[in-house]
C-alpha cells in the first residue's frame, strides 16, 4: 500500500474519470487516516455497556474505558506483566493480602465531581462484589482509606490473580463515587463522569470518537484524537485498512493467513496473544454419550492437526487444555493420542457403530470448517455427525438451563472462551456451580472443586503449575473435552504505528504512537 | 378517487395492525425467558424482576399485546436494552441514512434503466437492444454484495478515489455524497437491469396497441408518440415495481450497510439480532413495515391517478 499524493496529474486523472462517469462531485484525495493527529481503528461491534461491573466481553468496553477512566495498573508489554498507571504515585504489594496505593493529585473528574480520590477506589471496588463480574473480586475484602489519595486494598485470602487479572483488566476500572451514586449506581454506555486523557463522543452503530480532555494533567497521548469506527464485517475492516481508512483493524484467521503470505505496503501484523481456547465439548449426561468408552473414542478420533491446517490455515496453535500458552499450568500435549484405529476399536467394543450425533457450532467460517473436519473424522470410526450451525444468540444460550430446554438435547458442541492472563479465570467456568450455566459438558468433581479453591489461594508458581495441570487432566478424564486450538487475536496495522495490545486482545489506544 | 383512497388507507392500516400482531407473536415464540435473553446470564434475580416489571413481562400475554399496540400507536417503540435510549430516537437517527441510500440507488437506476428500456423497445433487435439485454441480465444476476466488494477493490483500494466505510462527516455534504457513491452504485446496479427489462417489455406491448398505430398514422412525430402516448401507459407497472422495490430496499440495503459500515435500519436490525436486543429489532421491523406500506400506498395512488381503471380493481 502506498501513500497517495494528490499531484496535478492524479488530480487530472481523477477529474477525467469523474467527467466520464457523469459525476459532478469532487473527489478530495485520500490520505492515511492517522496522518496528523487522528488515529482511526476498527471496533467490530457496538458497545453494550462500559460499566466495569456489567460489561459483556472485553472488547470494545475495555478499549474505551482505558482511554476515559482511571485504573491503578495497566497490562504491560509482556503477557503476564503489569505497570502502574499514570494515575498512581506508587502501588506496592506489601504481602499476599495487602496492596498499598497512592494516587497522584490533580486528576479531575468531569462535571462537578471533584478530584480522583482513594474513596473513589474504595467505592468502585466495593460495588464489584455484587456485580456480574464478582468472580474477579472473590478474594477482595475492603479498601482501607488512609487519606484522600492513599489506601490499602485488603484481600480476605491470598489471591494470586488479583493484581495480574482483576486490577489490570477491565474490572479494575475506577468510577467517581459522587457521579455514580447520582445516577443510581449503574450505567451503560455513558459513564457518569470521566477522568482520562480523552473525552468521548458516541454515535450509536457508527462511531466512538475520543477527543482531548482539556482537564487532563497526565502524560499527553501521542494521538490527540482517536476515531473508533464500528465495522462489524471483518473482511470489510481489512478492505478499509487497505483503502487507507483504518490504521488498525482486528482480522480473522483466514485474513491472517492471507496477509502472512503478502502484506500490503506499510502494513504489519501483531498477534496480541492467544488467550482463547477452543474445544469440542461432549455432554456427559446425554444418554447416547453415557458410555465413557464412546467419549474416549471421540477424543482419539479427532485430527486436530487437520483442523489447524484446514480451518485456520496453520495460524492457530494446537490446544492441550484450557490454560493458554505462556501461562502457569499450560500443558504441552493432551493426555490422549490421535489414534483413529484405537478409537474405532473402542466404538466397536461399546457396540456404538452407526451412532448418530449432532454437533452444534457458532455459524462462523472457521468453526464450521472445524466442524466439517470433525464430521469426517468421526465418520471414520462409524459415527455420523449432523452439524447444526447457529447464530450467536441461540448459540450462547443453548447450554444454559435458564434459556430453554436445548441443553437437554445437546450432544457435541464446539465452544471457544477467552481468558485472562491467569489460569484461575479459565477454570472458574467448569466448577460445579457452573453446570447448566457455562459448564455445558455437565460434569463435576470433588477433586476439581478442591483444587479450584486451592489454586485461588496458592501464590507459589510451581504449586500452581501442578494444580492447574491436574485440573485439566481431570477435565480430560471425564471424556467431555476434545482440545482444539488456541486462536490468536490478530491485528493488521500500519507498520509505522507503535500499536499496544493487552494480552486479552484489547487495544490500549492511549498508548498507540507513531514510530 | 376519494373512495379508492379511503379503501386503500383502510387496507394499509389493517396490514400494519396484522404486522404488529405477527411480530408480537413471533417475538414471544422465541424459546427461553425473554428477561434472561435481554439481560444476560449474570443478571441478579432483583435486576431481572425490575426489568420484567418495567417491560410488563410479568403480565399476561393479551395484556402485554394491548400495551404493545397502545405504545406503538403513541409512537413509543420501547427502550434499548443496553443503552437505555429510546428505540424511536435510535431509529430516527438511522432511517435518514437508509432512505438516502435507497433513493440514491433507485434514483440512478431509474435515470439509466428507464431510458435504456425505452430505447430497446423503440429499436428492438438493434445493437442497443442487444447490449441492454446482456447488461440487464448481467446486472440482475450479480448479487449486490459482490458488486460492493468489487467496487471497493477497484475504486477504493486500487484507485483510492472513493471512501469505503461510514457515511461521511456530519454537515459536510460533499463528504457524505462521496461516501454514498459506492453503496448506491452497488445497490442500484441490479435495479438498472430490472427497470430496463420491465420498461422494454411494457413499451413493446404498448407500441403494438391500436392507438399508437393511429397516432403514427396521423403523422405525429416519433418523439411525441413515444413520450406522450406510449410511455405514460407503459410506465404504470414500472411505477408499481419501483414502489415495491423502494419498500424492499428499506430493509434490503443491509448488505451494503454492513459491507460499507454505513449506518442504517438494515444494519441496525442485523447488529441488534446478533446482540439479541429485541426492543430495537422489534421497533426497526415495525418502522420498516410501516414505511413499506406507505411507499406502496403512494405508488398505488400514483398508478390509480394515472390510470383511473385501477380504482375499481380494489
Amino acid at each position: 500500500m502506498s501513500k497517495l499524493t494528490q499531484s496535478r496529474r492524479s488530480f487530472l486523472q481523477t477529474a477525467a474519470f469523474a467527467g466520464a462517469a457523469g459525476l459532478t462531485g469532487s473527489f478530495p484525495g485520500i490520505s492515511w487516516s492517522a496522518e496528523g493527529d487522528t488515529l482511526t481503528v476498527r471496533f467490530d461491534r457496538e458497545m453494550e455497556s462500559l460499566d466495569p461491573g456489567y460489561y459483556v466481553g472485553g472488547h470494545p468496553a475495555n478499549d474505551v474505558n482505558w482511554c476515559l477512566m482511571p485504573a491503578l495498573i495497566y497490562f504491560g508489554d509482556s503477557d503476564s506483566g503489569w505497570v502502574p498507571s499514570p494515575y498512581v504515585e506508587s502501588i506496592v504489594v506489601t504481602d499476599s493480602t495487602h496492596i498499598d496505593f497512592t494516587l497522584k493529585k490533580g486528576f479531575m473528574w468531569s462535571g462537578d465531581n471533584g478530584e480522583l480520590t482513594a474513596e473513589d477506589v474504595a467505592y468502585s471496588f466495593e460495588r464489584m462484589k455484587d456485580s456480574e463480574w464478582k468472580g474477579d473480586y472473590v478474594a477482595f475484602d475492603r479498601v482501607e482509606v488512609k487519606d484522600s489519595h492513599s489506601g490499602t486494598i485488603v484481600l480476605n485470602q491470598p489471591f494470586a490473580p488479583f493484581v495480574s487479572l482483576t486490577l489490570a483488566s477491565g474490572t479494575g476500572i475506577i468510577n467517581s463515587k459522587k457521579a455514580l451514586e447520582a445516577v443510581g449506581g449503574k450505567y451503560t454506555t455513558e459513564p457518569p463522569a470521566t477522568c482520562g486523557p480523552y473525552v468521548m463522543e458516541h454515535k450509536q452503530a457508527q462511531w466512538v470518537k475520543m477527543r482531548p480532555n482539556p482537564n487532563w494533567t497526565g502524560p499527553k497521548p501521542a494521538f490527540a484524537n482517536i476515531d473508533c469506527i464500528f465495522v462489524t464485517d471483518s473482511e470489510s475492516g481489512a478492505l478499509a485498512f487497505e483503502a487507507g481508512e483504518l490504521d488498525c483493524a482486528k482480522i480473522t484467521s483466514s485474513a491472517y493467513a492471507r496477509y502472512q503470505k503478502e502484506l500490503p505496503d506499510n502494513a504489519a501484523l501483531t498477534v496480541a496473544g492467544a488467550l482463547q481456547y477452543m474445544w469440542m465439548g461432549i455432554n456427559t449426561e446425554n444418554p447416547k454419550l453415557a458410555d465413557p468408552n464412546i467419549r474416549r473414542a471421540i477424543q482419539m478420533a479427532v485430527d486436530v492437526d487437520s483442523i489447524v491446517a484446514g480451518a485456520y490455515s496453520g495460524t492457530a496453535e494446537k490446544s492441550s487444555g484450557i490454560i493458554c500458552p505462556g501461562l502457569v499450568g499450560h500443558r504441552s500435549a493432551p493426555g490422549y493420542p490421535y489414534d483413529p484405529v484405537a478409537a474405532k476399536a473402542l466404538i466397536d467394543e461399546a457396540g456404538a457403530s452407526g451412532l448418530k450425533l449432532t454437533l452444534r457450532t457458532l455459524n462462523a467460517q472457521e468453526r464450521v470448517l472445524a466442524a466439517q473436519i470433525i464430521q469426517a473424522n468421526l465418520a471414520v470410526i462409524g459415527i455420523t455427525v449432523e452439524i447444526i450451525p447457529l447464530d450467536s444468540g441461540p448459540f450462547w444460550e443453548m447450554g444454559q438451563e435458564s434459556k430453554g430446554d436445548t441443553w437437554k438435547d445437546m450432544e457435541l458442541h464446539i465452544m471457544r472462551f477467552g481468558a485472562g492472563p491467569d489460569p484461575y479465570e479459565a477454570t472458574q467456568w467448569f466448577v460445579r456451580d457452573q453446570v447448566g450455566i457455562w459448564n455445558w459438558e455437565r460434569w463435576s468433581s470433588d477433586e476439581f472443586e478442591e483444587l479450584y479453591a486451592k489454586g485461588i489461594a496458592e501464590t507459589d508458581s510451581a504449586e500452581r503449575e501442578k494444580i492447574y495441570v491436574r485440573m485439566q487432566e481431570i477435565m480430560e478424564e471425564t471424556g467431555g473435552y476434545v482440545w482444539l486450538t488456541h486462536e490468536p487475536e490478530v491485528f493488521l496495522h500500519r507498520a509505522d504505528l507503535d500499536a499496544h495490545f493487552a494480552p486479552t486482545g484489547e487495544m490500549q489506544l492511549a498508548s498507540f504512537a507513531p514510530k | 378517487m376519494w373512495w379508492y383512497l379511503l379503501k386503500r388507507l383502510g387496507l394499509s392500516v389493517i396490514i400494519v395492525l396484522m404486522a404488529i400482531a405477527v411480530l408480537f407473536v413471533m417475538l414471544h415464540s422465541i424459546p427461553g425467558d425473554p428477561v434472561s435473553i435481554a439481560l444476560g446470564p449474570r443478571a441478579t434475580p432483583e435486576i431481572q424482576a425490575a426489568y420484567a416489571e418495567k417491560m410488563h413481562l410479568d403480565k399476561p400475554l393479551p395484556y402485554q399485546f394491548l400495551i404493545f399496540v397502545s405504545s406503538v400507536l403513541q409512537g413509543d417503540l420501547g427502550t434499548d436494552v443496553f443503552s437505555n435510549r429510546s428505540v424511536g430516537l435510535t431509529l430516527a437517527e438511522q432511517l435518514p441514512y437508509t432512505i438516502t441510500l435507497a433513493v440514491a440507488a433507485l434514483g440512478w437506476a431509474i435515470i439509466l434503466g428507464i431510458p435504456l428500456g425505452c430505447l430497446s423497445a423503440i429499436w428492438p433487435n438493434s445493437w442497443i437492444d442487444r447490449v441492454t439485454g446482456i447488461l440487464s441480465v448481467g446486472t440482475i444476476a450479480v448479487p449486490s454484495f459482490l458488486v460492493s466488494i468489487w467496487a471497493i477493490l477497484v475504486f477504493a483500494i486500487m484507485l483510492h478515489w472513493l471512501p469505503v466505510i461510514g457515511a461521511g462527516d456530519e454537515g459536510d455534504i460533499v463528504d457524505q455524497l462521496r461516501h454514498l457513491i459506492l453503496p448506491a452504485f452497488a445497490v442500484g446496479l441490479g435495479w438498472v437491469g430490472y427497470l430496463a427489462r420491465m420498461v422494454r417489455a411494457s413499451m413493446l406491448e404498448v407500441m403494438g396497441e391500436n392507438y399508437i398505430r393511429s397516432a403514427r398514422a396521423f403523422g405525429l412525430p416519433a418523439r411525441v408518440v413515444v413520450f406522450r402516448y406510449a410511455l405514460p401507459v407503459a410506465i404504470l407497472p414500472t411505477i408499481t415495481l419501483i414502489g415495491v422495490g423502494f419498500g424492499g430496499l428499506l430493509s434490503g440495503t443491509v448488505f451494503a450497510e454492513i459491507i460499507f459500515s454505513r449506518p442504517g435500519v438494515g444494519r441496525i436490525i442485523y447488529d441488534m439480532v446478533q446482540a439479541r436486543n429485541f426492543p430495537v429489532v422489534q421497533g426497526a421491523v415495525l418502522v420498516t413495515i410501516a414505511l413499506y406500506v406507505i411507499v406502496t400506498l403512494i405508488s398505488d395512488l400514483l398508478v390509480s391517478w394515472l390510470d383511473p381503471r385501477v380504482r375499481d380493481s380494489l
